[in-house]
């Protein structure tokens, strides 16, 4: 080719290019940023919207799409309930924290090579660091716990920052009453304009929303604001002065009468010193003031010279995007698998099949808090194998060469062992600890038995070397309850009996185990009279039993010795053992029988809804009801989505049946 | 290939993409609003009154002012308020301006009026408001609504000429020349001299719903000792279902 044709072609090309470069910049639209407004900075909550900012009159659920549950439990929930040693210290919930005052601090986390995003922490005066994840890791599975800020992943949608949080506790939506449960989710929209932050919450319950309850509020940058933060550290103030530590504070269904008084009564006077100079607010209409979704839209309106009553309109609708059936089940799943959730020290939490199992594993072997049912014994057993290798006697890459080694002798390097030997053998389940003789907790006993080794004295006073099988430990009544007396038939195989049983307030294992004190306790006349609770004191964790479940209301077998007072005992006897890291949540872990791995106000509000639910039928009972009639009268309305059921093993009829016996038997 | 011949293929090659985007092109006519749109808001939303109710579904007594920053002459203009004094001046309209209408629950309409002014309608009061786009109009006689200037606040990145909005884009709206009005129904004034500044933003629900909120900033030094800033929400509807034009009330 020659010189010329050469300089021809270049030309040529270099002109195609230019009109390409130009014909695409020709087409474009708009042009934004390069990219979205940095929010990372001080911010001052500026807003003129006031009654969410400010402390709102008990009862005003003005704005709010409650629905009749969510409704009964802010009725019944008051602000008190902050006096109770479990709730002392907790920050204001997730819906509420944009809201509360002190201003708001936004911190970014990036990734010291490519200096991208990966959190954002969000912090407010009464909360707690709030990470939202930015790169793109997945939410925890159901069973995973939850906290006051839930787990939040963000993402850009052009210059709005879209946050979305799970994993929450139940809380409340304003201060002063409006509650959630702890199925809800929560989306923020976070929007930088000039120096002013949009934040558009979406606040989704559907178990007390009859759709998703939304707000938005301003912020404005100001790099001078100064973020105070709130240390929790005074001793609990309970309203019943510290005379009852387990006091739980509500009201009986219809006599919240400080509701009535401060909000929603005939002339709406606001009651207290602290309120004295707010306004009366007689001109808001008492349906409105209970909420509602017909409340919200402009057709309320018609109603206002009273010829259309609100049940009448028809007002546009919007739809829950989230099944609180499926989400509680979730937490359970009866998939016949067995997953696996690191708890702390040396626990684990393994879901089996809907059925949670308690795992120490460590150096010492393996002691496993209950044993599933009898047909996940093998794919439990296989877990536990996998479980161990992975966490005891993990094959790992050689960390050393030469002489010198820690540990080796000489040239003869164990480290060269290391990586052309097969790994040592796994570590033999050493214990088995049943809290009751419920069959999906004593069902794969005898696998579970078979494949374990009981170290000396195991027996709990057997002077002798390892023994075949490893122990079972039980309450004696468990025993009784799986067995029967000579000649009879017994309910249950031998090989699935407790081997070790106690009769006492507690047992106590021989010597710590995997660096744990553990100890059983019982807890006597609740689910059953043979129930106990297991401790790991040094990991810090807890195995409820049946006595806690995040996914149904206490079995309570009255046939077998249950009572619901005795449930309300060894729930505040959890509570008792238990100990909150920080702000009321995390440091102690409890893992229930069913459901989510939980933390002492997980099983605070649990307790909270026996308590209730068992007081509202004592009170239906002093008015001389009959069990019909106090199951009409649905003492449990405000809890059945969550914690209820129609069909099953385990319905809400039994169980209001049961609390209604528990209580005529006065146990 | 004979150089010409190549410079041919070349330019053929190339000429069609770039003779589609002249209209829009560099050295051609800007892109006229409607077509830049940073954000699609045409269509029907309806208002969803979760805050402040009890100041806005309803008209409050005289002299609640709770979050209106009035100053003492503000107060003085608020607490002399008479419905029936508005309405015999024919001003009941005083509370349906652009600093307070988006607080007011109802519908509102939103559609080109041209290809660089987007109208707002609102069925509560019968409203009109007008965003300009693009250089701002001739200052008149002070209005109820006043003379509004948008701009769209793109996501970021490079569009492509018709492909529509990208998400994640806002407007921003500057409305002056306002007559004196209330950002309440029950008298808290404006004065002539407000400015009101508005961000509209769309955010798609999880539910897919589609949710406006318009973040709306009011400065008078007249009567307000800062700025007023309030966020009021709308949920997009599929039609005008519920569409219910109705007169400005002074109650």
């Amino acid at each position: 080719m020659d010189r010329v044709k050469r300089t021809s072609i270049a030309a040529a090309l270099l002109l195609g290019m230019a009109m390409l470069v130009d014909a695409l910049v020709s087409a474009q639209g708009p042009v934004g940023p390069a990219a979205p407004p940095d929010i990372a900075a001080e911010w001052r909550l500026d807003t003129n919207e006031r009654d969410l900012t400010s402390q709102a009159p008990l009862g005003d659920y003005t704005g709010i799409p409650f629905n009749e549950a969510g409704r009964l439990r802010s009725d019944t929930t008051p602000e008190s309930i902050w006096g109770t040693p479990e709730y002392q210290c907790r920050p204001h919930s997730a819906p509420h924290q944009w809201r509360g005052l002190g201003g708001a601090r936004i911190l970014k986390e990036q990734d010291p090579l490519t200096r991208d995003v990966n959190v954002y922490h969000i912090q407010f005066m009464r909360s707690l660091d709030r990470p939202v994840f930015m790169d793109g890791r997945p939410h925890p599975p159901a069973y995973a716990p939850h906290s006051w800020t839930g787990f939040s992943t963000g993402e850009w949608i052009g210059n709005t920052l879209k946050i979305t949080t799970t994993h929450l506790k139940d809380g409340y939506l304003r201060r002063g009453g409006p509650q959630t449960s702890d199925m809800y989710a929560m989306t923020e929209f976070i929007t930088r304009h000039d120096d002013i932050l949009t934040i558009v919450t979406v606040i989704d319950d559907p178990l007390y929303q009859d759709q998703p309850y939304i707000h938005s509020t301003t912020y404005t940058f100001d790099p001078t604001f100064r973020l105070n933060t709130e240390i929790c550290n005074g001793p609990a103030v309970a309203e019943n002065g510290g005379t009852d530590r387990h006091f739980v504070p509500h009201f009986l269904p219809g006599t919240n009468e400080e509701a009535r008084n401060e909000w929603i009564t005939a002339g709406g006077l606001i009651a207290g010193a602290a309120r004295a100079n707010v306004e009366a607010q007689d001109w808001v209409p008492l349906v409105a003031a209970r909420g509602g979704v017909k409340t919200l839209y402009p057709e309320y309106r018609t109603t206002l010279n009273g010829g259309v009553s609100a049940d009448a309109l028809q007002v546009p609708t919007m739809r829950s995007s989230i099944s609180a059936a499926k989400m509680i089940a979730a937490q359970s799943p009866r998939d016949g698998q067995v997953h696996v959730l690191p708890v702390q020290g040396s626990v684990y939490m393994l879901v089996v099949d809907g059925t949670n199992i308690t795992a120490s594993v460590g150096l010492d072997g393996v002691a496993l808090v209950n044993a599933g049912s009898v047909q996940m014994s093998d794919k439990l057993l296989a877990a536990v194998d996998q479980l161990v290798k992975a966490t005891v006697t993990p094959a790992a890459p050689n960390a050393c060469i030469g002489a010198n080694c820690p540990g080796a002798w000489g040239w003869s390097s164990p480290y060269m062992n290391a990586v052309i030997s097969s790994p040592p053998p796994t570590r033999p389940i050493r214990y088995i600890i049943n809290t009751s003789a419920a069959p999906d907790h004593t069902g794969g006993n005898p696998s579970l038995v078979a494949a374990g080794t009981g170290l000396r004295g195991a027996q709990l006073g057997g002077a002798v070397g390892n023994v075949e099988g490893a122990p079972v430990i039980a309450h004696e009544n468990v025993l009784a309850r799986m067995s029967a007396p000579a000649g009879k038939e017994a309910p249950t195989p031998q090989a699935a009996w407790p081997t070790v049983t106690y009769f006492d307030e507690f047992l106590k294992l021989p010597a710590y185990f995997n660096g744990d004190p553990v100890i059983v306790y019982h807890a006597p006349q609740a689910n059953t009279d043979g129930d106990s609770i297991v401790f790991f004191r040094r990991s810090d964790v807890i195995a409820a039993g049946d006595l806690f479940s995040t996914v149904s209301y206490p079995v309570i077998d009255l046939a077998k010795g249950g009572s619901v007072n005795g449930v309300i005992r060894g729930l505040n006897n959890i509570i008792d053992l238990a100990f909150a890291e920080y702000r009321s949540q995390g440091g102690t872990w409890i893992v229930p029988s069913h459901g989510r791995l939980s933390d002492t106000a997980d099983v605070a509000s649990y307790r909270n809804m026996v308590v209730m639910i068992r007081d509202r039928v004592q009170d239906l009972i002093d008015r001389g009801m009959t069990l019909p009639q106090v199951k009409a009268a649905r003492p449990s309305l405000d809890f059945d989505g969550r914690y209820g059921n129609t069909t099953g093993e385990w319905t809400t009829d039994m169980f209001i049946e049961a609390v209604y016996r528990s209580l005529q038997d006065k146990k | 290939m004979r150089p010409v011949v190549l410079l041919a293929t070349v330019f053929l090659l190339v000429w069609p993409a770039a003779a589609q985007a002249q209209p829009a092109g560099r050295g051609g006519p800007p892109l006229a609003a409607r077509e830049a749109a940073a954000v699609d808001l045409t269509g029907y939303w309806v208002s969803v009154i979760v805050e402040d109710w009890k100041w806005r579904m309803v008209t409050p007594k005289k002299g609640v002012y709770e979050g209106v920053p009035l100053n003492a002459e503000g107060r003085k203009v608020g607490d002399s308020w008479d419905p029936a004094r508005d309405e015999a001046a024919g001003q009941q309209c005083k509370a349906y301006g652009a600093a307070n209408i988006m607080r007011l629950p109802g519908r509102l309409h939103i559609v080109w009026n041209d290809a660089n002014t987007l109208k707002i309608e609102t069925d509560t009061g019968t409203q009109t408001r007008l965003f300009r786009f693009g250089s701002a109009p001739p200052a008149g006689q002070p209005s109820l609504q006043g003379n509004s200037v948008a701009t769209w606040l793109p996501a970021p990145g490079r569009g492509r000429a018709g492909a529509g909005p990208r998400p994640g884009g806002s407007m921003k709206v500057v409305t002056t020349g306002l007559t004196p009005g209330y950002v309440r129904k029950n008298g808290a004034p404006h004065s002539g001299s407000a400015v009101v500044t508005e961000y509209y933003d769309v955010n798609t629900l999880p539910n897919g719903d589609q949710w406006l909120t318009i973040t709306t900033k009011v400065e008078d030094p007249q009567y307000f000792v800062r700025h007023y800033l309030t966020t009021s929400d709308f949920l997009k509807l599929p039609n005008a279902a519920g569409w219910a034009p109705t007169p400005c009330s002074a109650r």
